[in-house]
């Protein structure tokens, strides 16, 4: 538990700092103007970067368990409950 | 818990009892009847925008009243009575009392619903499912519009009304023997909707009230002309209805949540988890109302609020993912009908709620704000989970409703052509908005992309219809000719799984 | 419950609050940029009714369905309606913003590009909502 929140610590310093930084660098070039549609739309492939890889993640765990757990697969034995009373 | 329509009924008997059992199968019944007309008027959009230029639907009226229509009785005639269905079957049994806790209050609640649904389909109203005013108080034509407000007024109280039973019957009357940490998964998510309905259902009671006397003329509450705020109604609306879509999406959870260890022949790999991320959801969905209204004229500091409201709702539902994927981890799970689409579920609610992180990002609002991006994305929720969980749990009901058997082949034939649908419609709707298409349109520019896109979506709508067809015709051909249900054990998962359910509750 | 340890879930928990973080920080930072108007932006008046646009520029001169503007300028949007809601978007560059009744909403855009870009209206209005289109021209 303890190392836990050590690791969401670490982590969380790790995004935060960067992003601190990041805010308070820009904007200090006044000339060119800020362009809407390229900042929103990077905006929008980070997000998809995450959330791509995230539900490669998650979807293909989903795909793993529904292959290696379904009870027509050779490897699939009686779960410790079942015939009892849970 | 079986009805026994072996042993047929006459249909009045059913109509007015009180009996839990008999208005969970009205509740049912019926909203899976304007489940098939909501969706007919869907397959009539998507025959419409096929192509650009006119198709089917000769004006623009008739088509604003049609996805007004659909929209309106999916989530109102559809999605929250088959939820009050299934509570009303399960509830009572889960927490073992012999009904729901005033049996007459929750029969007066069913009853309000054919009314309502008559206004609004009569009426057939064209402002869409918000009303946003000043349109809705200066603009749209009566009597549809004021049918449509009344028949809002009606559902709401009959949502309460339900909510309250379902309380007291959880709260007050269940088994002495039974603490609450041990109650079903199932009872306590119509236990968080409930509490939510109770608290977010009021502010749109109000502001039907002041739409309906600005519209008389009497009043001025959303008319700047007489020191009203249009802006005041969008925040009363989506008070309730932010956390409305909570009270949608948590009972198809729960009923996710009582497939899953089923035909997994596991427990549910942790109660408490699934109880906490319960009651977070119920108290964080009511921190995000003002995300539907980014593009209002809305403050940096208002922004930024509602977005950290918004992303704080993302843990507690990825608990829920997390506790299906470890309660399947090292089962022997059986593919039958109800887990086929309790898992294909799953695997939509993820993706809805992707796009809805990046929806609660307030800059990008500016691309997707009332785009087809919009459309796809709580279509996902809507259909993709909710209504899946539902389609999926009613085949879970089947056997204990009717005695009999659906037929497993075109169970799966079912969810496998509707699966291939949603995912065609509504991912393609996502790109559709990003490319700029806005929503409640009923022409688009003949750009190539908007066109081929269009056209992908609308097969995929017909065949979630062609789908849904064989779904009827599966469900009232079993349910008089199907092969008789083992009761022990309807989908031989091994007998003792199914305790709960043998328990019945004699009809007085 | 029944005996397990649940640290998997909560480092998955983690994880998902971890890359929240990151989208909301990056989130507010680009809202933060682009919400910050140039002083020098010269204003432009729309005003929304069923079912065009009208389009009043900073010396008077107003137009209608069309929008003329040069490239490389900022510009401001001061955006109303005359009647019901409506929601002025310019989806190419990214410019969008509801004309609520009894109030003026901003948002500003510099254009990169020159030639034509379709205006439309994203926010449900009536019969010819789909149909309340314009037409953005950025000259050099
Ligand atoms: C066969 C599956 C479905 C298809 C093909 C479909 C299609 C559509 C289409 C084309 C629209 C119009 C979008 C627009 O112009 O903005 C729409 C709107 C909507 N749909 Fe569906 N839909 C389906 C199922 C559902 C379900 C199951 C629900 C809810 C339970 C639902 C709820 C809504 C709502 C709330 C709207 C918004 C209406 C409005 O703009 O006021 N739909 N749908
Ligand atoms: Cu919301
Ligand atoms: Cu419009």
């Amino acid at each position: 538990m303890d190392k836990t929140i050590a690791l969401m610590l670490v982590l969380t310093i790790l995004v935060v700092l960067p992003t601190v930084q990041l805010v308070f660098a820009a904007g200090t070039d006044a000339h060119e103007y800020v362009n809407r549609k390229i900042e929103i739309w990077n905006l929008f492939f980070k997000m998809m970067t995450i959330a791509f890889t995230v539900g490669a993640v998650v979807s293909g765990t989903l795909i793993w368990l529904v292959w290696r757990f379904r009870e027509s697969n050779p490897n699939a034995k009686p779960t410790k409950y079942e015939g009892t009373d849970w | 818990m079986v009805l026994e329509l072996q042993k047929p009924r006459p249909i009045w008997q059913i109509m007015f009892s009180t009996h839990h059992t008999d208005v969970g199968l009205l509740y049912t019944i019926t909203s899976i009847a304007f489940f098939f007309m909501g969706g007919a008027l869907a397959l009539g959009i998507r025959a419409e925008l096929f192509l650009p230029g006119t198709q089917i639907i000769s004006d623009s009226m008739t088509f604003n009243r049609m996805f007004t229509v659909h929209g309106t009785a999916m989530i109102f005639l559809f999605l929250l009575p088959f939820a009050s269905g299934v509570g009303n079957y399960f509830v009572p049994i889960m927490v073992r009392y012999k009904d729901m806790a005033y049996p007459k209050l929750n029969a007066v609640a069913f009853w309000m619903i054919p009314p309502a649904g008559a206004l609004i389909w009569l009426g057939f109203a064209d402002f869409t499912w918000y009303a946003t005013p000043p349109y809705s108080a200066i603009r749209a034509p009566g009597p549809a519009a004021d049918m449509w407000i009344f028949a809002q007024k009606i559902l709401g109280v009959s949502s309460v009304l339900g909510a309250i039973n379902f309380i007291v019957t959880i709260l007050k009357c269940k088994h002495p023997d039974l603490p609450l940490s041990k109650v079903p998964l199932l009872a306590w998510s119509f236990l968080s909707a409930s509490l939510i309905i109770i608290v977010a259902v009021p502010t749109f009671a109000a502001a039907l009230v002041m739409l309906l006397t600005d519209r008389l003329g009497v009043s001025g509450f959303f008319d700047p002309a007489k020191g009203g705020d249009p802006i005041a109604y969008q925040h009363l609306f989506w008070f309730t209805f932010h956390p409305e879509v909570y009270v949608l999406v948590i009972p198809a959870i729960g009923m996710m949540y009582e497939i899953i260890p089923r035909f997994s022949r596991k427990p549910i790999f942790s109660q408490s988890s699934g109880i906490f991320a319960f009651v977070m959801l119920s108290i964080v969905s009511f921190s995000s109302w003002a995300h539907h209204m980014y593009a209002t004229g809305m403050s940096f500091t208002e922004k930024t609020v509602f977005m950290i409201g918004t992303l704080a709702a993302v843990p507690a539902s990825g608990m829920h993912v997390f506790n299906f994927i470890a309660t399947m981890w090292g089962g022997r799970i059986k593919f039958a009908t109800p887990m086929m689409w309790a898992v294909g579920g799953i695997a939509l609610f993820f993706s809805a709620g992707a796009g809805g992180v990046a929806n609660a990002a307030m800059p990008f609002d500016f691309i997707t704000h009332d785009s087809y991006w919009v459309v796809g994305h709580f279509h996902l929720f809507v259909m993709g989970t909710i209504a899946f969980g539902s389609i999926g749990f009613l085949y879970y009901m089947f056997p204990y409703i009717t005695g009999r058997m659906y037929n497993e082949t075109w169970g799966k034939i079912h969810f496998i052509m509707s699966f291939a649908g949603t995912v065609m419609v509504f991912f393609t709707q996502h790109v559709l908005g990003l490319y700029g298409m806005p929503r409640r349109v009923y022409d688009y520019q003949p750009y190539p992309e908007y066109i081929v896109m269009n056209q992908i979506a609308s097969v995929g709508a017909m065949i979630i219809g062609v789908s849904m067809v064989i779904w009827l015709i599966n469900m009232i051909y079993s349910a008089g000719k199907g092969k008789e249900a083992n009761m022990d054990d309807p989908w031989g998962l091994g007998g003792k799984y199914y305790f709960p359910y043998q328990a019945k509750n004699p009809h007085h | 419950m029944s005996g397990h340890s649940n640290w998997p879930e909560w480092i998955y928990v983690g994880v998902i609050i971890v890359l929240l973080a990151y989208v909301g920080a990056e989130a507010w930072n680009v809202e933060r940029l682009v919400e910050h108007v140039p002083a020098e932006a010269e204003v432009i008046k729309v005003i929304g009714q069923q079912w065009f646009w009208t389009f009043e520029h900073a010396d008077g001169t107003k137009e209608v369905g069309e929008l003329h503007v040069k490239k490389g300028h900022a510009y401001k949007f001061e955006i109303t309606t005359k009647d019901v809601n409506h929601a002025f978007n310019i989806h190419d560059y990214v410019v969008l913003q509801d004309a609520v009744a009894g109030r003026v909403n901003e948002v500003w855009f510099a254009p990169d590009k020159a030639g034509e870009f379709p205006i439309q209206c994203r926010e449900y209005c009536g019969l010819l909502h789909y149909n309340m289109r314009g037409t953005l021209i950025v000259e050099e």
